[in-house]
């Protein structure tokens, strides 16, 4: 079983690498987005020393740190789903002799290394060339990130999953995902830090998975979560892990005693 | 032309035909729409709950641009549903049926993506600059509706121009999602003032993807940014320019894609 | 009506390296191969006439259709149809031809049949009454009227297909191409689409072109057969003519009132070339060319007394298998197709 996972992983990671004109583009679209990012915060903070308890060098980390982040867990399996539920190949995998979800969620993370390594990596020091960041100084805070990344991509990946699935009630689901998709960007942190966000709404997003996706890897990696309290953020992305369980599993039945009445 | 229109009064109706035997997602994506057009004035809202300008703009000034550059994009992404052009139309081989009517193959594949529930962007845009315009006491003159129409005319040819370039890529590689989600990025920092970015990527975004036109500069000339209005005037030019480019690459590559030119 | 003059079809292919390491290198540099798809394609088709175009995969067929319908343009050659250079005058030429490609819908999805034969009598000008009552003889003879009203996506393959060949005919084409119609249809479907296919020959003189894999589709439709392998036309001809070229020998076997040996019959057969076998004390089995038949069977029952004949003619199906054995043998590669 863990051998076709394996198999499944390697084979999203090669047709990756297959569409070249995707790779060079992504990375140099990526650079631009961060770049653009970069020099808007830069406007906003023209004069100003702190905003929301972050230095204009914390934010510039931040920005180039989370879209980094993003390049890693980023992924359109959820579309994907929903094609095949339209195009109805979904019967088909639901013979076969493998857990559907499981088999999305190997080829979400073969296309989350391919990003890693083509996207994320390079992109990180490319963009360090032109602006001026710090990188975490001690391999603990590297170690912190990292982990916290990873579940950052099982967070994003049990949102897409559970987009997908609404496919199976709803055939077509784009409006959803494209909100899902913004809604993301905007709540997990990417677009502005969650710590930005006045009153009520900061709490509320705290309570939300949200900032399980970027604001807790980023705020990590750039120096603003330390010790104590970033153990406890991670701990609050496991917590979220759990939860979002419950959700697909049931949802999961759901759609597969649709599928069945259904026809496919 | 004459035939392009009466076809396009036949796929309106088969589009909406087509919408409402998917009920629940013809109301999510009106509705994801909205949430990704307030979505956008959240960030300018927050933003600016910690500073009172940025480099001078002030809150009202940036959301009227923000409701312009919403009004161009929302026109154009009626008639530009193909963003999947290279999945459904060459992957999938459509472009032969396509190429086996007898009508222009670029009329036909808008025409197939017609998405008419868009026209709600432009209504939207339109709410926020009349509120954010308000805001800032902007008066209108007799003549300004008319040269709102001309420039988001322009604006409208800039992004055609852009994305049937993108999409005729297609037609020269088998990637399979291609540039435009990500020059989709690129088109979203044409809704702030260009001059806060640096030179390299105000050049982009002014002369190379030049969304500062979709949204920026024909919005400083109802704001009155008169030093701007040169670039405002420029609006037109560039929208015909960057169409006429597009539409030249798109041939391009159709005849590429017949084997013609490889 | 067609005329096909030293036509040519040319691709460049990327050859994908394999393993990881390959598809890494891929990313920086492609090596490339010529294919020579089509190679000197010669043929001039009347109009009226019902012709099969066939070949194994890769032989080229896809290729010379596309060529001919105007998506593809020839990389060295001359295609007259209709009066029209296909590629060059496509948004004319296209409204004299209609095209079903078996793999490939030309229907809208989600809606009705009918919706999308108005949206094509409107693409194709032709919303007069003629064209309206032209849709209804279509709808009537393939016997669309149970099921028009639909989803298409509701439709049984055989239903969608009639439906796409009346979709194909909607503007009354002089010219019509039918890429692998009936693959995965049904016995009485694919009767249904090719009695249609023939009265509409009658009736109107349309000439069809087909590709196929369903030997009995030729068969049933088509007086002339041209074959393709490797690009090249290596067959263009009369489907009876294709039979005797690669047609196997035909069997007759005799049954006769008493015992006959091999060698009396032998003898009787002496001026013709044939082998006998065996089949039982009282049943002999003669090989030999099928333009023998007459001499063979009088020679037989002239000298013989013949309770029975059993004549086994060798099928098309047969045939074609003949043929794509022996040219694969002599070809080797198959290109692109």
């Amino acid at each position: 079983m863990g051998k076709l996972y394996a198999e499944l992983i390697r084979i999203r990671f090669l047709t990756l690498l297959a569409y070249r004109v995707n790779y060079y583009s992504g990375i140099i679209i990526y650079a631009i987005n961060i770049g653009a990012y970069y020099f808007l915060w830069g406007a906003i903070y023209s004069g100003q020393g702190n905003l929301a308890g972050m230095s204009l060098s914390q934010m510039t980390s931040y920005v180039a740190i989370s879209w980094m982040s993003r390049a890693f867990y980023f992924n359109n399996i959820d579309a994907e789903i929903g094609q095949e539920v339209r195009e109805g190949k979904v019967a088909i995998e639901m013979i076969r002799p493998y857990n559907y979800l499981s088999v999305k969620t190997a080829q979400a993370l073969g296309e989350g290394i391919f990003r890693l390594f083509f996207f994320a990596i390079p992109g990180l020091l490319l963009i360090r060339l032109f602006i001026p960041f710090q990188f975490p100084d001690t391999l603990e805070v590297w170690g912190w990130y990292g982990l916290s990344l990873v579940f950052a991509f099982i967070v994003n990946t049990q949102i897409n999953l559970l987009t997908g699935l609404f496919t199976f009630f709803f055939l077509r689901n784009e409006g959803m995902m494209m909100a899902k998709r913004m809604i993301v960007d905007l709540l997990s942190g990417v677009i502005i830090p969650i710590s930005f966000f006045p009153g009520w709404t900061a709490s509320l997003l705290q309570v939300l998975p949200f900032q399980a996706i970027n604001f807790t890897p980023s705020m990590i990696f750039s120096g603003a979560l330390a010790g104590k309290a970033a153990f406890t953020a991670i701990g609050m992305q496991v917590m979220w892990v759990v939860i979002l369980l419950v959700p697909i599993v049931l949802l999961w039945k759901l759609a597969k005693r649709n599928l069945i009445v259904q026809g496919g | 032309m004459g035939q392009v229109i009466r076809l396009f009064q036949d796929y309106l109706s088969q589009y909406f035909k087509t919408k409402l035997t998917y009920r629940v997602n013809f109301i999510t994506e009106l509705v994801s729409n909205l949430v990704y057009e307030l979505l956008n004035l959240v960030f300018i809202l927050v933003v600016f709950t910690h500073v009172p300008t940025i480099q001078g703009w002030t809150l009202y000034e940036i959301v009227f641009i923000y409701g312009y550059f919403l009004v161009p994009y929302a026109l154009f992404s009626m008639f530009f549903g193909f963003w999947d052009f290279n999945e459904r139309y060459i992957i999938r081989g459509e472009m032969d049926r396509i190429l086996t009517r007898p009508v222009n193959h670029l009329a036909q594949i808008s025409l197939e993506s017609i998405a008419p529930d868009r026209l709600f962007g432009v209504i939207t845009g339109v709410i926020i600059m009349f509120f954010a315009g308000s805001k800032l006491n902007l008066d209108l003159s007799w003549y300004d509706p008319i040269i709102f129409l001309l420039l988001v005319f322009s604006s409208t040819l800039i992004y055609g121009g852009i994305y049937t370039a993108i999409a005729s890529v297609s037609f020269y590689t088998d990637s399979r999602t291609g540039i435009a989600p990500m020059v989709w990025n690129i088109q979203n920092y044409g809704r702030y003032p260009v001059d806060i970015y640096n030179n390299a990527i105000s050049i982009l975004l002014k002369w190379i993807l030049p969304f500062a036109f979709v949204g920026f500069y024909p919005s400083a000339y109802f704001l009155k940014k008169e030093e701007l209005y040169g670039y405002t005037m420029l609006t037109p030019v560039m929208g015909i320019i960057f169409f006429t480019l597009g539409i030249i690459f798109w041939n391009q590559g159709v005849k590429k894609y017949s084997g013609a030119g490889s | 009506m067609i005329k096909i003059t030293n036509l040519e079809k040319n691709f460049r292919i990327h050859q994908a390296r394999s393993g990881l390491g390959g598809a890494f290198r891929d990313l920086f540099q492609r090596e490339y191969r010529t294919v020579h798809a089509v190679d000197s394609l010669t043929f001039e088709v009347e109009a009226g006439e019902m012709f099969a175009l066939i070949g194994e995969n890769g032989a080229g067929k896809s290729t010379t259709i596309k060529m001919l319908t105007g998506i593809l343009t020839p990389s060295a050659g001359e295609i007259e149809i209709n009066g029209f250079d296909p590629h060059k005058q496509r948004e004319k030429y296209v409204q004299s031809i209609g095209v079903v490609f078996g793999q490939r819908s030309q229907l809208w999805w989600d809606l009705s049949p009918l919706e999308s034969f108005r949206l094509l009598r409107r693409v194709y000008h032709i919303e007069d009454e003629a064209g309206l009552k032209w849709q209804e003889r279509l709808i009537e003879e393939l016997d669309l009227g149970s099921f028009i009203q639909q989803p298409v996506r509701k439709l049984s393959l055989g239903q969608r297909m009639r439906c796409e060949v009346a979709a194909a005919l909607m503007h009354k084409p002089k010219l019509l191409f039918l890429d692998e119609p009936t693959v995965g249809l049904d016995v009485l479907v694919k009767q249904k689409i090719r009695d249609f296919l023939k009265s509409l020959n009658e009736t109107e003189q349309t000439t069809v072109l087909l590709t196929t894999h369903d030997v009995s589709d030729i068969e049933a439709l088509c007086k002339r057969v041209l074959v393709m392998d490797s690009g090249k036309l290596i067959f263009d001809g009369q489907l009876d003519e294709l039979k005797q070229r690669w047609g196997s020998k035909t069997e007759v076997v005799f049954q006769f009132k008493r015992k006959i040996g091999k060698e009396e019959l032998a003898v009787s057969l002496s001026p013709f070339e044939c082998e006998i076998n065996p089949v039982s004390e009282y049943a002999l089995a003669v090989l030999f060319t099928h333009d023998k038949l007459p001499l063979v069977l009088s020679a037989v029952m002239g000298s013989f007394e013949v309770t029975d004949v059993a004549i086994a003619e060798t099928s098309t199906e047969q045939i074609v298998r003949n043929i794509y054995s022996t040219t694969s043998e002599t070809n080797g590669v198959a290109s692109h197709g």
